[in-house]
């Protein structure tokens, strides 16, 4: 807790080297054996708090009896009182709005230094700002400043203006102004204006620098608290709080923005339950799908980790047949046609079922794509047969009807599509079962690293926030600020957006972005009679050189976990491959 | 003078009438001169357009294994060794020269080569018939990635 933090900080000076505890007993039992250059007044403070029930004291000393364990609960209360008062439109308390300045209590140093500024620039009218707050009696016919301070609070460095703006409504919205500067404990990477560049350049509006940066927080809070509303059913409630969303996300600029435009627009189609349509010309989505791929290294660090799991596995094989679950374009196979065309010894005969949705047109997709792929298994000379499996769900598929040879190696692949099956119960069992009835030398398996499959809608909400905002600030910083953005960009957002919006808006069987952490997907393959295969060092060496390749790609890191690769942005893992067998007894 | 006797007295040598020479002289330039190499007179910018053999020393110069016969026949199909070296490995050595990150590692020839090998096959593969799936954009292409600008 953050007061904890800042008492022992304290208390640095005088005791030696006690560890800074996490939960509030613990520090206080630690501070009061070992520092003995503490005042007993203190010391029976810290005693105090502890004898008395965990009590939090400085809320004591103002007549609150409130437990620190609850603290957090307090916190969050007001939070959502201050949300609710940021957007009250009602009568009588519609002031509440626009009127009032609110001060984060936590922000003690901040608070501070705004208040020796204010009444070194504006002595003939301090109340204004301070309200009911007491004026310290400061001498005013001395105008030279209290303290001279470079940061970035510094703002009468700003030729021409009033350091503060003056209490008036911020123009753009009836948003409360928050005098916060100390940005929330979130994750998300927002990336702040330097300081000294906004105060220069920004010469009308000199708050701007901290308040994108509290509106990021709030963006995510408001987020959150509609989420929450709607999950509550509360929909007057999460309608207002989305619509806010949307005024907030204005402010942004970058990845946040477009992350927060389209949950904003997922919330207000669950909210207004006007559900997305699936059934969309698969050639579009196709098309999103190939911009994904050329925009941003998770798609190739599947097919290339895959393909590498694969041709271990086929080292010795005459006759191979790959079963690909979902075959798209096919962009993964030329590079294991390529793979298998220069393997010592020669390339083997190779077979591909691809296994696609039906066509809304009736034209035959795989087909084409398996005529492709001929064309160039002619031209490096591999023999190669091709098959096309039309099916609306993976549950569907029959194992004998993807006619499987005696003497024939079988992979199975599946990138990015075995978490659709969770959608209908059974299914994925099913599934497991069909792949183990092929007797498949190698199943490798391609997932997005994340829970979105959770009972609880705020959770889900939650994960998916983080989830899909670390994978746009990937494909931000990829694009290296080129403007206008690529169409690459463009296209991949809009496919992100669109997985974001059935996790989000849709539910039952139409939500089939289920996707599953590593850890789940093993558990279940592990239940299921498959035994983990180790991905060799080959595939973490390519991945690492691919990854280098990428432009802005200082971000992006290859993981090991136990024997899976698993690709991330940062500390946050994105996308996992995983290898798997079936144990030489079954067969 | 000495000179005009000489010359006179030794059969002219050209350069140019040696292709062999010329050829084992050029197979250890590196690609950048080269590209000076092809400007010099016709011959020189045919043979290093055509020839490529020579290109296949470049992409292979630092490799230790010499490459399995079976590889020459595969980048002859997919449109030659000269394209494989300007459009992929070319660009990968430099961007994997650039990045800090990437100095501590020791990435061998070899690998880049195999790698670029299947980014080159991905390529060929996209550069077949069908791209009007891609909404019409013919120029997509699974190595602009190489090409985009580096974010310094």
């Amino acid at each position: 807790m953050k007061r904890n933090h800042k008492a022992t900080l304290e208390f640095g000076g005088g005791g030696s080297g006690y560890g800074v505890g996490g939960s509030g007993n613990s520090s206080s039992v630690v501070v009061k054996g070992e520092c003995s250059t503490m005042s007993s007044a203190k010391a029976k403070m810290w005693g105090e708090e502890h004898e008395a029930g965990g009590m939090d004291e400085l809320l004591g000393a103002l007549g609150y009896k409130v437990r620190s364990s609850d603290m957090a609960d307090v916190a969050q209360k007001l939070e959502e009182l201050e949300m609710v008062m940021g957007t009250a439109q009602e009568d009588g308390i519609s002031h509440l709005a626009c009127d009032t300045v609110h001060y984060d209590p936590t922000d003690l140093y901040g608070w501070v230094q705004r208040m020796l500024t204010e009444l070194n620039n504006s002595p003939n009218d301090p109340t204004e700002f301070f309200g009911n707050h007491q004026i310290p009696n400061i001498d005013f016919e001395n105008q030279s400043p209290v303290f001279n301070d470079d940061s970035e609070y510094d703002l009468r460095a700003i030729p021409g203006m009033a350091a503060y703006p003056q209490i008036e409504p911020d123009s753009e919205s009836s948003q409360k102004r928050v005098r916060s500067s100390s940005v929330g404990s979130d994750s998300i990477p927002v990336l702040p204006p330097s300081p000294s560049a906004s105060n220069v350049s920004e010469s009308t509006r000199p708050v701007v620098l901290d308040d994108s940066q509290e509106a990021g927080v709030r963006l995510v809070h408001t987020l959150m608290a509609c989420a929450e509303a709607v999950q509550q059913n509360n929909l007057k409630l999460a309608d207002a709080l989305v619509k806010h969303v949307g005024v907030l996300a204005t402010s942004q600029a970058g990845a946040m923005r477009k992350v927060a435009t389209y949950f904003a627009q997922a919330l207000a189609r669950r909210i207004y339950r006007i559900y997305p349509d699936e059934a969309l010309d698969s050639s579009f989505s196709d098309m999103l799908h190939m911009h994904f791929y050329e925009s941003s290294p998770y798609l190739k660090f599947a097919h290339f980790t895959a393909n590498q799991a694969i041709l271990e596995a086929f080292a010795t094989a005459n006759r191979v047949h790959v079963i690909d679950f979902g075959l798209k374009q096919g962009m993964q196979w030329p590079a294991l046609i390529q793979a298998l065309a220069l393997r010592s010894g020669g390339p083997p005969k190779f077979r591909l079922t691809g296994i696609g949705p039906p066509q809304p047109d009736n034209t035959d997709a795989l087909q084409q794509v398996g005529w492709k792929l001929a064309q160039l298994a002619e031209t490096i000379g591999v023999q190669f047969e091709f098959r096309g499996y039309v099916c609306n769900s993976l549950a569907d598929l029959d194992p004998t009807h993807l006619e499987t040879r005696p003497g024939e190696a079988v992979a199975v692949n599946s990138v990015l599509e075995l978490h659709r099956t969770l959608a209908r119960p059974g299914a994925v069992e099913k599934v497991l079962s069909t792949i183990k009835a092929i007797k498949p030398q190698i199943v490798t398996i391609v997932e997005q690293e994340a829970n979105h499959n959770g009972l609880v809608f705020l959770d889900r909400f939650s994960e998916a926030l983080h989830y899909y905002s670390s994978l746009f600030d990937s494909l931000e910083g990829s694009a290296a600020g080129l403007t206008p953005p690529s169409q690459d960009l463009i296209m991949s957002e809009l496919y992100l957006g669109r997985q974001i919006c059935n996790v989000v808006a849709c539910e039952e069987s139409e939500r089939v972005e289920r996707h599953e952490t590593l850890a789940q997907w093993r558990t279940r393959m592990v239940s299921a009679g498959f035994d983990p295969v180790r991905l060799g060092s080959n595939a973490f060496k390519q991945a690492s050189m691919l990854l280098a390749l990428f432009a802005g790609g200082e971000g992006y890191r290859v993981e090991e976990s136990n024997g899976c690769l698993m690709l991330g942005w940062h500390t946050r893992p994105l996308i996992a491959t995983s290898a798997w067998k079936i144990p030489a007894t079954e067969s | 003078m000495v000179q005009p006797e000489e010359q006179e007295k030794r059969p002219k040598f050209s350069i140019n009438d040696h292709l062999d020479i010329l050829i084992e002289i050029l197979k250890r330039l590196d690609g950048p001169s080269l590209g000076v190499a092809a400007c010099v007179c016709r011959l020189w910018c045919a043979l290093i357009r055509n020839d490529d053999s020579l290109w296949e020393h470049i992409c292979f110069r630092h490799v230790s294994v010499p490459p399995p016969t079976s590889v020459r026949p595969v980048v002859a199909a997919l449109g030659g060794y000269k394209r494989l070296y300007m459009g992929c490995v070319r660009p990968m050595l430099s961007r994997l020269g650039d990045s800090e990150r990437v100095r501590k590692r020791v990435w061998t020839q070899h690998e880049v080569v195999e790698l670029s090998l299947s980014l080159f096959c991905v390529d060929s593969y996209e550069r077949l018939g069908g791209s009007g799936r891609l909404g019409g954009d013919a120029s997509a292409s699974s190595l602009k990635f190489l090409c985009k600008p580096v974010n310094v």
